[in-house]
C-alpha cells in the first residue's frame, strides 16, 4: 500500500536548510494499522503530511497504492487526496458552521453522486461512529469524543483506502480515547482501512498492528515493548 | 465547489465583521448611485430643455448665455416675416421674444432667493408646448406665473408662491398669477413675467433672445441663413438642443467633481473592507486548510470567500438601495439655472447593483489569495 523509498524533505528556513526527514524508507502493508512515535521534532508530522500528499518530498519516491505520489502537481494531489486519503487531525478540525451531516458529507461534494447517495452514505458513516442521532448538531452542541468520532467519520465517507491521524487521541480524556482508538482498530481490521497515526501516547500506540519510532528525521526499530492489540 | 451554505453561515460567524462589511459596502453603493442619479438628473433636465425643433436667435457673443445676449426689440417680427419654415399655430407665427434675467424675488413672509425670470408674451406658449398651466393663469401685467419647481430653486416654502400671493421682484409688489408645469425642463424652476414688466425692472429696451418653433428641425437651416444674411443685426442662430447640450457640458467639472468624491468614499471603504475581509478569513486559515486537506482545490474555497464577501456586499446594496429610494428619490435638487428631480431609475439601480458585486469581488480578492497562500502543513498548524 506504502512504499517510501529514501524520502527526503528539506526546507529553507532563514538562512539556514532544515531537514524534518532524511533518507527515510518504510513500508505498510494494505489494512495495517501503523502508529509513529517520536518526540516533538523528531518529523513524525512530516511524515505523515507527506504520507497523506498534504506536502511533497524534497527527493525519493513515495508510492501509495502503486501511484508515484511525489512526482504530482498540486492539483493531481488535491484530487488525489480527495479518492484516497481521509484525514482525521488532533483538534479534529470540523466546519463550525456546518452540522455534524454537513461536515460528513462534505468530501463527497466533490464526487459525482447525487444528493441522495450522498445523503445516504453520510448517514451510513454517522451510524459507523454511533453518532446518527447527532446528524443536525453543530460541533459546538458536541463534546470533544463526538467532535472527533464526527471527524472519523468525514474522514471515511468517501471510502478511501488511506486514513491518516494525527494525535487523534491528543486532546481527549481516556475514555473518549479508549473509544477512538476502538473504532480505528475495527475499521482496520473489519474494513480493510491502512491506518497511519502519529502518537505520543504509549497507550494509544499499543492499539496499533506496529509502531515505529522517529527521531531527528530517521527511523528506528520497532518498539519490541509494543505489542500487537 | 464549496455549498452556498457555506458561504452563508460564515456570514453570521462575527455580526460585528459582517455588519462593518455591509455598512461599509451600502455607503460605497449609496454614494454611487446618488452620483449617478444627480448627474443623471441634471444631464437629463438639461437635454429634454431644448427642442430640435427651435431655433434661438442670439447676439452675436453671447452664445453661450442668454441671459447676457441683447438683440433688437424688433427682431420677433423681423424674423416672423423673414424666416421662411416657422410653424404657424391657428394663424399665429410661433415666435416668441423673451428677456431672460437673473434677479432676486422676495416673498411677503421675508424670504429672498435668486432664480431665473423670464419676461414673456403668450406666444411663448406656442413655441414651449410642454408649459402647462396646472392652477391660475397666464400673468398679465402687474403678475408673475411660477414654475412648479421653482420655490425649490429659490429656496422659499412652496406656500409664499402659491397664486393669489404677493412677491416681490427688484422692489416691485407682483401677484403670482399661477403655477406652470413643464416636465423634465429647466423652465420648471423659472418664474415667468409679461415681457413689458420686464423691460422697465431689468431698465433695457432690448430682448434677450427670439425663440421660433420651426415647421421640422431641418428648417433651422433658414434660422441660420437669416442671421449670417442680416449682419446689421448681429446675431447668432442655435438650435435649442446646441444651447442646452453646450450649457450640460459646462456643469461637466461639477459632475466630475461628484465622481470624484464618490471615488476617493469608494477606495477608502474599499481598503477598509480588505481589513475587515483580511481579519475575517484569518481566523479561518486552518479552516480553509482543513478543506483543501479534505480534497477541495484551492480554487474552489477561493470562490467561496469571494461568494462570502459578494453576498455581504449584496446585503449592502439592497441597503443602499433602499436608503436611495427613501433619501433621493423625487427629491429636488437646484442648481444655478434650474432644479432637478432626482430618480431612482432602473439604470441607477443596476449601476448600483454592479457596483455592489465588483465590490465584493475586489474587495475580496486580495484578503483571499494572502489567506490562501501559507503551504498546508504550514496553514493546518496554525
Amino acid at each position: 500500500m506504502i512504499s517510501c523509498k529514501a524520502i527526503t524533505k528539506s526546507y529553507t528556513k532563514g538562512a539556514n536548510t532544515v531537514t524534518p526527514l532524511e533518507n527515510l524508507s518504510l513500508k505498510v502493508p494494505r489494512g495495517e494499522f501503523l502508529a509513529l512515535m517520536g518526540p516533538s521534532g523528531s518529523g513524525k508530522t512530516t511524515l505523515l503530511n507527506l504520507i497523506s500528499g498534504i506536502d511533497t518530498p524534497t527527493s525519493g519516491s513515495l508510492e501509495i497504492d502503486g501511484e508515484d505520489i511525489a512526482r504530482f502537481s498540486r492539483k493531481q494531489l488535491t484530487s488525489w487526496r480527495a479518492r484516497k486519503v481521509g484525514y482525521i487531525f488532533q483538534l479534529y478540525h470540523l466546519i463550525p458552521v456546518l452540522t455534524a451531516f454537513e461536515n460528513v458529507e462534505l468530501p463527497l461534494l466533490i464526487t459525482s453522486l447525487s444528493r441522495a447517495e450522498r445523503r445516504k452514505k453520510a448517514e451510513e458513516a454517522l451510524d459507523l461512529v454511533g453518532l446518527s442521532g447527532r446528524s443536525d448538531h453543530t460541533p459546538g452542541e458536541l463534546s470533544g469524543g463526538q467532535e472527533q468520532r464526527v471527524a472519523i467519520a468525514r474522514a471515511l465517507v468517501a471510502d478511501p483506502a488511506l486514513l491518516v491521524a494525527d494525535e487523534p487521541t491528543g486532546d481527549l480524556d481516556r475514555e473518549s480515547a479508549t473509544h477512538i482508538l476502538g473504532l480505528l482498530r475495527s475499521l482496520s481490521r473489519e474494513h480493510g482501512k491502512t491506518i497511519v497515526m502519529v502518537t505520543h501516547d504509549a497507550r494509544a500506540a499499543a492499539a496499533a498492528d506496529r509502531a515505529l519510532h522517529l527521531e531527528k528525521g530517521k527511523l528506528l526499530t520497532t518498539d519490541p515493548n509494543l505489542t500487537v492489540a | 465547489m464549496l455549498p452556498l451554505t457555506y458561504a452563508l453561515r460564515n456570514l453570521f460567524r462575527d455580526k460585528s465583521r459582517l455588519a462593518q462589511t455591509v455598512g461599509g459596502s451600502a455607503l460605497v453603493v449609496l454614494l454611487v448611485m446618488a452620483a449617478t442619479a444627480l448627474n443623471s438628473g441634471m444631464a437629463e433636465v438639461l437635454s429634454a430643455s431644448g427642442s430640435p425643433r427651435n431655433a434661438i436667435l442670439i447676439g452675436a457673443g453671447s452664445e453661450e448665455s442668454i441671459q447676457r445676449s441683447e438683440v433688437s426689440a424688433q427682431l420677433g417680427g423681423i424674423a416672423e416675416v423673414g424666416i421662411p419654415g416657422v410653424s404657424t399655430i391657428l394663424g399665429t407665427p410661433a415666435v416668441s421674444t423673451e428677456i431672460h434675467y437673473m434677479s432676486f424675488l422676495e416673498t411677503a413672509g421675508g424670504g429672498k432667493g435668486q432664480g431665473l425670470f423670464r419676461g414673456v408674451t403668450p406666444k411663448a406658449l406656442l413655441v414651449h408646448p410642454e408649459v402647462r398651466i396646472m392652477e391660475g393663469t397666464f400673468p398679465r401685467a402687474g403678475e408673475v406665473m411660477v414654475g412648479k419647481l421653482a420655490w425649490r430653486k429659490l429656496g422659499l416654502p412652496q406656500e409664499a408662491l402659491r397664486p393669489g400671493k404677493t412677491v416681490k421682484l427688484d422692489g416691485s409688489e407682483m401677484t403670482v398669477s399661477g403655477v406652470f408645469a413643464a416636465p423634465g425642463t429647466v423652465m420648471e424652476s423659472e418664474i415667468w413675467t409679461v415681457l413689458g414688466d420686464l423691460y422697465m425692472l431689468a431698465q433695457r429696451d432690448t430682448v434677450s433672445c427670439v425663440v421660433l418653433r420651426m415647421e421640422t428641425s431641418d428648417d433651422f437651416s433658414e434660422v441660420d441663413l437669416f442671421s449670417q444674411q442680416r449682419l446689421d443685426l448681429e446675431l447668432a442662430a442655435l438650435r435649442e438642443t446646441d444651447y442646452y447640450a453646450a450649457l450640460s457640458s459646462f456643469y461637466k467639472p461639477l459632475r466630475v467633481m461628484t465622481w470624484i468624491t464618490a471615488g476617493l468614499v469608494a477606495a477608502g471603504a474599499v481598503f477598509g473592507g480588505f481589513n475587515t475581509l483580511y481579519a475575517a478569513f484569518a481566523s479561518r486559515i486552518r479552516e480553509l486548510a482543513t478543506l483543501q486537506a479534505i480534497g477541495f482545490g484551492r480554487v474552489a474555497v477561493f470562490f467561496s470567500l469571494v461568494q462570502e464577501s459578494v453576498i455581504a456586499c449584496l446585503g449592502g446594496t439592497l441597503l443602499a438601495s433602499a436608503a436611495a429610494m427613501v433619501l433621493l428619490d423625487g427629491r429636488t435638487i437646484p442648481f444655478s439655472i434650474g432644479a432637478f428631480t432626482v430618480t431612482i431609475s432602473p439604470q441607477v439601480a443596476v449601476t448600483g447593483l454592479v457596483t455592489g458585486v465588483l465590490l465584493g469581488i475586489f474587495g475580496s480578492i486580495p484578503p483571499a489569495i494572502r489567506c490562501l497562500r501559507p503551504s498546508l502543513p504550514r496553514a493546518l498548524r496554525s
